[in-house]
């Protein structure tokens, strides 16, 4: 089970409001490459996985990404507080405005609900890592274009740790790899998915 | 039950010439297959303090985008401090999920838990619970008392 710890990961702390910046920065709460498809993602892919250490790694980065979805959201909040009327009528902001007022919705940018269509869930341990892989990067290039759209510095700190924790949860899911190849057969890792034939 | 991360360390051959920022691979691998370079044990590792701005507590994954770089520490509240612990713990964790046999990172794991312990004990018993298991303790159900951790002022003030 999961238990609330009352703090974020990495203090959210941003002075001034920003509504255009908070209808970019929502695609990492409920984009194709966001936190809360990260955290789904894994945390649903524990269940197949037949290795101690891959339970683990799934378990550990998926419950991490939960934290990041609630500093994603506090950022969203943060840049939303206390808008005055002209600010409402940002461009870009508005359309986010009419239907979720100053709510946190899981939405892409573009204005997508979060879907569930943009996470993978194989049952195979190749096919599902090689997956989170490819999700690292993502999530790490989006982080790496909000820094280009961003030049609040109170905004680049936190998302500078977010990117960061990208660039480390790929390295463990590639030494997942590693793990999952020594219980494999040597000559052909395909030769079965472990996940139901063993 | 049988040590996995170890065997599969040793499918690569030693680390020596490598930098802190490389790690094995094997010098004859099967084709089709992906990989990334596992980590080396005992690599080189930032204090908490340094570990949670940077994003990452091992110098070698230290790898940011166009040298955009948290330069200044975290004002050392006792909050900062908890969260640069945990920080610490939740980083040593993962790599210790792929590194089980790192006795070396296994006691900083245990040194920074224990201090992350007390540390959450006393912010506890000096402005509330943390987690609803401590509600309650100081006398009256204080764990719904504002701020919550999104709140500006949450993470304004110098606790």
């Amino acid at each position: 089970m999961f238990v609330y710890e009352k703090k974020l990961q990495f203090p959210v702390k941003i002075r001034n409001t920003n509504p255009r910046l908070a209808s970019i920065i929502i695609s990492q709460y409920g984009g194709p490459d966001g936190e809360l498809g990260a955290s789904m993602r894994y945390l649903s892919q524990r269940f197949s996985m037949p290795y101690a250490e891959l339970k683990g790694v799934l378990t550990d980065i998926g419950t991490e990404e939960l934290g990041h979805l609630e500093m994603v959201g506090s950022i969203i909040h943060q840049l939303t507080r206390k808008l005055s009327d002209s600010q409402i009528k940002t461009a870009g902001f508005e359309q986010y405005f009419v239907d979720h007022t100053a709510g946190v919705y899981p939405t892409a940018a573009s204005g997508f609900p979060w879907s569930a269509g943009s996470i993978g869930v194989k049952g195979d341990p190749m096919a599902d890592l090689v997956e989170d892989m490819a999700a690292e990067q993502k999530a790490r290039v989006t982080y790496d274009n909000i820094l280009r759209l961003s030049d609040d510095p109170d905004v680049n700190e936190v998302i500078k740790f977010l990117r960061e924790r990208e660039v480390v949860h790929f390295q463990r899911f590639g030494e997942a790899v590693e793990i999952l190849r020594s219980r494999l057969n040597e000559k052909n890792v395909y030769f079965m998915n472990p996940a139901i034939d063993s | 039950m049988e040590r996995v991360s170890n065997s599969a360390q040793q499918n690569a051959p030693a680390t020596q010439g490598c930098t802190d920022a490389q790690g094995k691979l094997p010098s004859c691998a099967p084709l089709a297959n992906p990989y990334v370079p596992y980590q080396s044990e005992r690599p080189d590792a930032y204090n908490p303090a340094k570990g949670i701005v940077r994003g990452t507590m091992y110098p070698g994954l230290d790898l940011p985008f166009m040298g955009m770089v948290n330069q200044s520490e975290l004002s050392n509240t006792l909050m900062h401090q908890i969260q640069s612990l945990s920080f610490a713990t939740t980083e040593l964790g993962l790599y210790l999920d792929t590194h089980a046999d790192d006795d070396e990172a296994l006691d900083l794991f245990n040194r920074y838990r224990e201090l992350y312990g007390e540390l959450m004990a006393e912010y506890e018993a000096k402005r509330g619970p943390l987690t609803m298991q401590q509600a309650g303790a100081n006398g009256s159900y204080d764990w719904v008392n504002d701020p919550w951790p999104w709140e500006y002022k949450a993470n304004d003030k110098e606790g």
